[in-house]
């Protein structure tokens, strides 16, 4: 038989007829369809026994309660708002929501690390074990001591309101260096406003759910501002029809329309860095038409009427001041608003019962200049909001037992002090802060002293840091870097030993008190999951180092580890019997009021530590402003008796009161005829945290578009600079000059460039790494001449066609 | 002539010879080779048998939590329970103590009912309408050993994985919901 072409293709059609009758095609057919969706990176969720473990957020200082989903209690899956707690009622923002990104993140550093080769060559960082690692430091740290170096240690942290911060200060004090700083932070002036008018260090407080009338300087309500779980909290409160209750109004002053404003009842468009020209505008109006609270003017405010310093020397008062030199229409000239909005915003301001004005202007990221905080302040003082059960108060102090003492006395503290690297430049500030940019400044003179060792924790000041050049310069000339980060960062990436902290969701901590916030606050963040191996409480770590330094250092850690140090000022807490646990839902803690009883509802410090652990949080009544001021005359000082001890006696009458002053910038205006601000954005991290993947996301295509980074610019501006949408330009300020593009944005002031804060990384991810501009390398940062502390409000630019 | 007819018609049995030949060795192929081509067989980590276990109950080990999800195969924590040290000489539990519990590893088992990530099943309600477990799993009562794991080589899914119009038509003759998004959320 000779099989030809003709039984071939019979054999093959009775194949196909009979494949047809089997599962082949019909089973294939469906089975590819479910191989296509198992392709491999695809997520797939892990699967198990779910459990929600409840902590307190950690990512910034805002105090939010949260609670993680996890599988089979070893992989995260989820971070949400935590419905029953008090501060943010369930609600999360969207860097909390991102967070478990970070605790997955290719970036994180698993083990310490050292720089084998040149600092900043990321190739050279090699992994070491723990033992090599706190050697290493711990010699260098017993080494300068013994030569009598001790104060050229400095470390920089970024978490402020936590145990760590004292931890840390114990271990500065007990081992002989005063060069112990904060990442500058809107607190910093808060708090010297507060000291200045009423003696007290503790930053000033809102009430802001309890506000019918709500004025804004700038400040980025919405954006971050203070505790931002609590400020979404506060703005559903606002908008929430309730029967008996006026609607609150919000106005917000600021140059651009920002997610506030955008959002708030009235926007009140005004030139940059001008805002505490309006506030003694309405002082003026407010003054001049008999708008003020008269009985609180009388018996708490010194230096409304002209007053007599202590050589009995007549000076001018506040009262005498904006009369004379604010009135509307010179307010008007400087603000860009026309006199009669001064006038109507005065009147409608005064006119509101619960009416508070509060500020941020600027990035909100940095500290404000003193006399811009006074001004805004005033109208507080004007409108009695510091009355007891007012809207402005102080945030209270948590009662924890103090730390044990050191075997230092009162005088050999002071010198400490005194021999700040900050404190010891040729400009004296009269009102020295947290001047960590004076201390940069030094540092990188390498004079009086040079700094030997500088550890950086929870910061990332190489990027974060506005005028991020300075601190670029000051590691020239350090000699050794430390990094405590948990991930490898803008900084981490030029540290020589990186010992890296657990990261923030697998770690004891806490949160001491809450920006902005009357009520008293305490709260415990545990770890949703046992941390990794290689990494270190950094808590762990100074205790460590306490140990190994030895000596008046050792005994001034006695503590096991840095869990039981929490556990001891829980214990301290508790003994102090104030306060309650906040363990029921729907909570407002903001209708408490000074002087409520809140009684305890936990036994013993056991008790406290087991609740708080478990994610409640404590809190207590607010303070009153009034009942503990410390000035001289014994009143909230419109007048500020205290700068005449300052080295400021013969200082000219202005220099002791609130009033409008606008550091030059740097640039001719010729050169760099615009201005230039930074602005922050609910979805764009610009602290320590970078933007996780999730977050970036939601950023805009008119943001960032590929690794483009988008200016704002009016329409206007843009058509006489000869650009578009879109347009490629060249950004150029003092501080050096980068490459944009254009967005044509209405909401822009004239004259204006908009620039975002949270990109321009040279660190992390391909997700964030490289990404547009970092605002921080632009922007200029001006000292305050009262208090040093470091303050932007605005940059000459020039932007020109690419 | 002639010879041209027979020719034709000895052509045309011949054909349909061919024609035949192709349809019965499609037939074997698609019934018989492909089914064992397409699934790779695959042995348990270690042998569990049912029978040996029915001093319990089925509810002891397969258990619901209690949020309404079920726990399907037992963790290695349950079996610790019991088999802190051996009960009994064998091999299996030899290997389930010293590899297993002591090193306190979970047994990799392989879920010869695992759905897609992309369905949403819940016990709960099915235990609750009187669906019986054999319905849709195979009757353990007896079985002393575990039947080999057949993964599709191609979607990686087990044989066993109950495909959509068998839930379905349950649905449908019982007058359940059969909604896209029941199931697909």
């Amino acid at each position: 038989m000779k099989l030809g072409r003709r039984a071939f293709l019979q054999f093959a059609a009775g194949a196909v007829g009979g494949t047809l009758l089997t599962p082949i095609p019909w089973q294939l057919m469906d089975d590819s369809a479910i191989w296509s969706q198992n392709w491999f990176w695809r997520p797939s969720p892990e699967r198990g026994e779910i459990t929600k473990v409840a902590t307190t957020c950690m990512f910034c200082e805002g105090g939010c309660g949260i609670q993680a989903r996890l599988v089979d209690k070893k992989r995260a899956i989820l971070l949400e708002g935590n419905p029953t707690h008090p501060v943010n009622a369930g609600g999360i923002c969207p860097l909390g929501a991102a967070g478990l990104q970070f605790l997955y993140a290719p970036y994180r550093v698993s083990q310490p690390m050292k720089q084998t080769k040149k600092r900043g060559d990321v190739t050279g960082l090699q992994f070491i074990d723990w033992n090599e690692a706190l050697a290493t430091l711990s010699s260098k740290l017993a080494q300068l001591k013994s030569e009598g170096k001790a104060k050229t240690l400095a470390c920089v942290t970024g978490q402020r309101r936590s145990s760590m911060d004292d931890l840390w200060q114990q271990f500065f004090a007990a081992y002989g260096s005063p060069n112990f700083f904060r990442m500058p932070a809107p607190t910093d002036s808060l708090e010297l406003a507060a000291t200045v008018t009423l003696g007290q260090q503790a930053p000033f407080a809102f009430a802001l759910e309890s506000a019918s009338y709500v004025l804004s300087f700038g400040a980025n309500l919405l954006e971050g501002w203070g505790a931002p779980g609590r400020m979404q909290t506060a703005y559903g409160l606002w908008r929430r029809e309730n029967n008996g209750k006026a609607a609150t109004k919000v106005v917000q002053v600021d140059s651009r329309c920002s997610m506030t404003a955008s959002k708030a009842d009235q926007w009140v468009a005004i030139a940059p860095g001008t805002g505490a020209a309006l506030a003694l505008g309405i002082a003026h109006i407010m003054v001049k038409e008999n708008l003020c609270d008269t009985d609180f003017l009388k018996n708490h405010v010194f230096g409304f009427d002209d007053w007599t310093d202590s050589q009995g020397k007549n000076r001018k008062g506040f009262k005498n001041l904006v009369l004379t030199e604010y009135a509307p229409d010179e307010v008007a000239k400087r603000t860009g608003l026309e006199a009669s909005k001064i006038r109507d915003l005065a009147k409608e301001f005064a006119g509101s019962g619960n009416a508070v004005v509060v500020w941020g202007e600027g990035s909100g990221n940095l500290p404000g200049n003193i006399y811009n905080e006074l001004s805004f302040m005033a109208l507080n003082a004007l409108k009695g909001n510091l009355k007891s059960g007012g809207t402005v108060s102080l945030v209270p102090s948590v009662p924890f037992e103090p730390l044990p003492e050191l075997q230092l006395d009162a005088a050999a503290k002071r010198a400490l002090d005194e021999q700040r690297l900050d404190r010891q430049q040729p400009q004296r500030f009269p009102l020295p802060g947290n001047d960590f940019y004076a201390f940069l400044d030094a540092a990188s003179n390498g004079a009086p002293y040079p700094i030997n060792v500088l550890m950086v924790h929870e910061a990332n000041p190489l990027y974060s840091l506005p005028e991020n050049k300075l601190f670029e310069a000051a590691l020239e000339k350090v000699g050794f870097l430390v990094s405590f980060s948990s991930y490898m960062d803008d900084t981490a990436q030029q540290a020589d030993l990186i010992l890296p902290n657990h990261m923030a969701l697998e770690r004891y901590d806490d949160a001491i008190g809450l920006p902005g916030v009357p009520y008293a606050y305490y709260a415990v963040a545990s770890p949703i999951l046992k941390p990794g191996p290689g990494t270190k409480h950094s808590g762990d770590v100074v205790l460590a180092l306490g140990k190994s330094v030895g000596g008046n250092v050792g005994t001034a850690l006695p503590w096991s580890d840095y869990k039981a140090y929490l556990q001891k000022r829980v214990e301290g807490l508790a003994a102090s019997n104030k306060g309650a646990v906040a363990d029921r839902a729907g909570m407002e803690l903001w209708k408490l009021q000074p002087g409520d009883l809140v009684q305890a509802n936990y036994k013993d410090g056991a008790d406290l530590w087991k609740k708080l652990a478990g994610g409640q949080c404590w809190y207590d009544a607010p303070a009153s402003a009034m009942q503990d001021v410390q000035t001289t005359s014994g009143k909230f000082e419109l007048a500020l008796s205290l700068i005449e001890s300052k080295g400021l006696a013969n200082a000219a009458d202005l220099v002791y009161l609130p009033h409008f002053v606008q550091l030059s910038l740097s640039g001719d205006e010729k050169e760099y005829p615009l201005l230039l601000v930074s602005f922050p954005t609910m979805n764009l991290a610009n602290e320590y945290l970078p933007n996780p993947p999730f977050m970036t996301k939601t950023v805009w295509d008119f943001v960032l578009k590929g690794n483009e980074l988008f200016v704002e610019l009016n329409p206007q501006t843009a058509q006489s600079l000869g650009m578009s949408q879109g347009s490629r330009a060249l950004l150029k300020t003092p501080q050096g000059e980068f490459p944009v593009r254009v967005h044509l944005y209405p909401g822009a002031r004239a004259g204006v460039v908009y620039i975002v804060e949270g990109l321009g990384h040279k660190a992390y991810d391909q997700y964030i790494q490289g990404k547009g501009v970092n605002a921080n390398s632009i922007i200029e940062v001006q000292l305050d001449p009262l208090t040093g502390l470091g303050t932007v409000w605005a940059t000459r630019a020039q932007l020109r066609r690419a | 002539m002639k010879e041209e007819n027979k020719s034709a018609s000895g052509k045309g049995v011949m054909g349909g010879i061919i024609f035949f030949a192709g349809f019965i060795l499609a037939l074997i192929v698609g019934w018989v080779v492909f089914p064992n081509l397409l699934y790779s067989q695959k042995v348990q980590p270690m042998n569990f048998s049912h029978v040996a276990h029915q001093d319990s109950s089925c509810e002891d080990c397969h258990t619901f939590r209690a949020d309404g999800t079920y726990t399907g195969v037992p963790k290695m924590e349950k079996c610790k329970e019991c088999h802190e040290s051996p009960m009994g000489n064998t091999e299996d539990e030899r290997k389930l103590v010293e590899d297993y519990i002591q090193k306190d590893q979970e047994i990799p088992w392989r879920t010869y009912s695992w759905q897609p990530d992309n369905v949403y099943f819940s016990h709960a309600p099915h235990k609750a309408k009187g669906v019986e477990c054999a319905q849709c799993h195979r009757d353990v009562a007896k079985e002393k050993s575990l039947p080999a794991y057949k993964e599709n080589r191609l979607t990686g899914y087990s044989k066993e994985t109950m495909k959509m119009d068998v839930c379905e038509k349950c649905h449908a003759e019982r007058g359940v919901n059969n909604e896209c998004e029941l199931c697909h959320k």
